[in-house]
């Protein structure tokens, strides 16, 4: 399984801030991103940065292992 | 004594903070310190209240690794970053940063430097509260 997280702005619009989505072999993180922005599409309108593992990952054809821990986060707004 | 790099609900205490740097070297000559703070007023509304949201794991290792990017490029002797996750009001205490350097150029700059890449790179979010509503800011100049 993938671990997927939201927070913030994202969480307005997935309505939870973690799920679980089934690992397919040689998924990758857009394959991923492409499957949840046909659930939330609202969401991934403001999705401009992904970590892996607690990992920044600008690199979408990156592939995913299983047990990954995914986050798909609206631009940052600390400080 | 507190880690270096922390984020908390309580409020900190910038004495105590600057204390800390100080203990960590006598060579230090120059602190500079940002201390962010909630205002009651942005972009024409009214703000009661902020409050924020964030990757915890993630931010504190960002905001680890920042430190020690400022250290080694500015050549600090030591710095200090706090975030406050939390709901705030008006004039409370949101971030603290804290550089400590031989001279007061690179404390100074290293602290303008730290607020900015925290900005940027570390995963926090603030939502106003305002009586027409809630917002989530998205940006942040």
């Amino acid at each position: 399984m993938i671990k997927v997280l939201f927070f913030g702005p994202v969480v307005e619009h997935t309505g939870c801030n973690a799920m679980s989505v089934a690992y397919q072999p040689g998924m990758s993180l857009q394959n991923l991103r492409d499957q949840l922005a046909v659930q939330y599409p609202r969401a991934f309108e403001i999705v401009c940065l992904v970590a892996v593992d607690g990992h920044h990952v600008r690199d979408l054809s990156m592939p995913l292992a299983d047990n990954s821990e995914v986050t798909f986060m609206a631009k940052f707004s600390g400080g | 004594m507190k880690e270096a790099v922390r984020i908390q609900s309580d409020d900190f205490s910038q004495d105590e903070e600057i204390r800390a740097l100080k203990a960590t070297s006598l060579r230090i000559g120059g602190i500079a310190t940002f201390v962010g703070c909630a205002r009651d007023f942005s972009e024409g509304r009214e703000v009661t209240q902020i409050s924020f949201d964030a990757y915890g794991s993630m931010a504190v290792s960002e905001m680890s690794q920042l430190r020690l990017d400022a250290i080694a490029q500015f050549k600090l002797l030591d710095a200090r970053i706090v975030h406050r996750i939390c709901t705030v009001t008006a004039g409370e205490n949101i971030v603290f940063i804290a550089a400590g350097a031989e001279h007061r150029a690179a404390a100074l700059d290293a602290c303008r430097w730290m607020i900015d890449e925290l900005k940027v790179r570390v995963p926090i979010w603030k939502k106003e509260v305002t009586p027409e509503g809630e917002t989530w800011v998205t940006s942040h100049p």
